[in-house]
């Protein structure tokens, strides 16, 4: 190499430097995530145990009720929902390890408190075939819901660089839920006719969501309080 | 929400009427000889009449009287036989509300054994879509050969014989019995779909063979898996599963004999991991139960006794 050409690689000495004009991670595409999150390895890692713990348990529940529900077409629809949930439920198990947290797959759920686990148990409650809207309402009105709250949360408020796997495959659940609390939208206009039904529904979901709210939901520090966002612990920081 | 349902607990639509799952199981345990069938059908005839009454099925009693359990199993389907169309329709509609059963099955499998390993939670839960998507693609070709779920009685003795309590058990009766059962149907009905010129059935049955394929592997690894250290109940979980598989045989409507309307799938199953000595034993205990050739004389003595009834008044 000439001594007058651009260099490709560095020298050991300070005017032997490469040709390439200097990017950070601050340059292009900009990266406006950033450092910290609201939780650290050890907390992700316990949220990720108590979201494992709801994925089975619903795909427990809706698999428990595929021969109790008459209506063929939320038969079937069951079907794919119950796969998603397992899958959603593997991924999480699979991101422990990662988190320091191994255990055998089956030993990984965590329920955050009695309560929680109890409101679970009382989801699954419904057996009679008569009470396909009971049981709908206990999982896409509810916990879905709820849960698509949660992960939302998750996603907005861990470190956005350092947690990002975490934020990939909580992302990926939220799109299933959607799906599958759309798909429920769809069945409900069907099944929910009379205002005794349109009853039924807003009892149950009533009943639930007291229920929910009182034992802190999926994470048990549920709903999370405004003096409690990371934006705000951030803030209270910087002054 | 309990665990463990009994067959008769399976809800349904308005549409769907059961049939007595005893009627499904007479063949099975009858000697191969033209009175023991006629005796046992004729036995059975107010539960056979009754079962039908509402139901697409009727206008077969009405020619044949109760011998009509014997017009289905009595030889393989042929495209060219004037009764093909019939036998076609009731094919295909046992198969979907055996799809149902099976996806039920795999489904009460999560909330019945919650402790199992989770990888079995893993199969189970694919499994539950396969099903569902096999109880889709059957209702689908249940109006491609213009049938209606539900036009034809429901038994729901695949749910009752293979859904035992224990785990297991549970596996081998759904996933290597029911499931090898369906096997041996869809490879019979791809080969009358061929000579009938139907690729819509054709291509259809073929996907839902692989998927039974995989279950049925599901079932073989995990049956394997529950019985590793513990022969003796490893023998009970295969004995279970031949005794279903004998039930499943129907008198040897199912089996390797020349006379058999569906043959044994020797080739899938193999892939599936059945042992050739399995297979041997299959052959064995599914051979077992009346000829065509009985079936068709109890047949035409059903008939006879049937119009002489009717013309008696």
């Amino acid at each position: 190499m000439s001594s007058g050409a651009p260099r490709k690689y560095p020298g050991y000495g300070s005017s032997e430097r490469t040709q390439y004009a200097p990017y950070s991670a601050f340059d292009i595409p900009a990266d406006l995530r950033e450092l910290h999150g609201r939780w650290d390895v050890e907390a992700v890692a316990q949220r990720v145990r108590n979201y494992r713990y709801a994925e089975e348990w619903s795909m427990r529940i809706l698999g428990g009720w595929v021969a109790t529900i008459p209506e063929l077409p939320v038969k079937t629809g069951l079907g794919k929902i119950i796969w998603d949930c397992a899958q959603s439920a593997d991924a999480l198990g699979e991101r422990l390890p990662e988190l320091r947290f191994a255990r055998r797959p089956t030993g990984v759920a965590l329920s955050p408190n009695p309560d929680f686990a109890k409101l679970v148990e009382a989801i699954s409650e419904p057996e009679d075939p008569d009470l396909t809207i009971e049981k709908l309402v206990g999982i896409f009105e509810v916990l879905f819901p709820h849960l698509v709250e949660v992960y939302e949360h998750n996603i907005r408020h861990t470190d956005a660089i350092a947690d990002a796997p975490s934020i990939e495959l909580l992302e990926n659940i939220v799109a299933r839920h959607r799906r599958h609390m759309a798909w429920a939208e769809e069945v409900f206009d069907r099944l929910v006719d009379t205002a005794e039904e349109r009853e039924r529904r807003e009892q149950r979901r009533r009943e639930l969501g007291a229920r929910l709210r009182a034992c802190g939901g999926v994470t048990g520090d549920w709903p999370i309080e405004p003096e409690n966002t990371v934006e705000a612990v951030r803030k209270e920081k910087s002054t | 929400m309990k665990r463990f349902i009994d067959h008769s607990e399976l809800a349904r639509d308005r549409r769907f009427v059961r049939q007595n799952n005893v009627l499904s199981t007479i063949l099975a345990d009858v000697e191969d000889n033209v009175e023991a069938v006629v005796e046992a059908i004729e036995e059975h005839a107010p539960l056979i009449e009754n079962s039908v009454r509402g139901t697409a099925a009727e206008p077969l009693f009405e020619r044949h009287g109760p011998g009509m359990l014997l017009v289905r199993p009595n030889e393989p389907m042929d495209p060219a036989h004037p009764a093909a169309a019939t036998q076609l329709r009731l094919r295909l509609h046992g198969v979907f509300v055996g799809e149902l059963q099976a996806l039920e099955g795999a489904a009460r499998s999560l909330w019945d054994f919650p402790d199992a390993p989770w990888e079995f939670q893993m199969n189970m839960a694919r499994q539950c879509w396969d099903e569902a998507r096999h109880v889709q693609t059957f209702e689908k070709l249940l109006d491609h050969v213009d049938v209606e779920p539900g036009m034809f009685p429901e038994s729901t003795f695949l749910f009752e014989c293979a859904c035992s309590e224990d785990p297991a058990m549970r596996v081998a009766g759904v996933n290597r019995a029911l499931e090898g059962l369906a096997c041996d149907v869809f490879r019979d009905t791809i080969r009358y779909a061929e000579a009938s010129g139907d690729e819509t059935l054709r291509q259809a049955v073929d996907f839902v063979l692989a998927d039974e394929i995989t279950h049925v592997r599901f079932g073989s690894e995990w049956v394997r898996e529950f019985t590793r250290d513990d022969p003796e109940y490893g023998q009970r979980v295969q004995d279970f599963r031949r005794e279903v598989d004998r039930q499943f045989s129907f008198g040897g409507a199912r089996s390797a004999r020349k006379d058999a309307s569906i043959p044994i799938a020797r080739e899938d199953r193999l892939e599936a991991g059945f042992s050739p000595e399995e297979l041997a034993d299959l052959e064995e205990l599914s051979a077992r139960g009346p000829s065509s050739e009985t079936l068709r004389e109890a047949l035409g003595v059903l008939r006879e006794r049937h119009e002489a009834r009717r013309q008696a008044g």
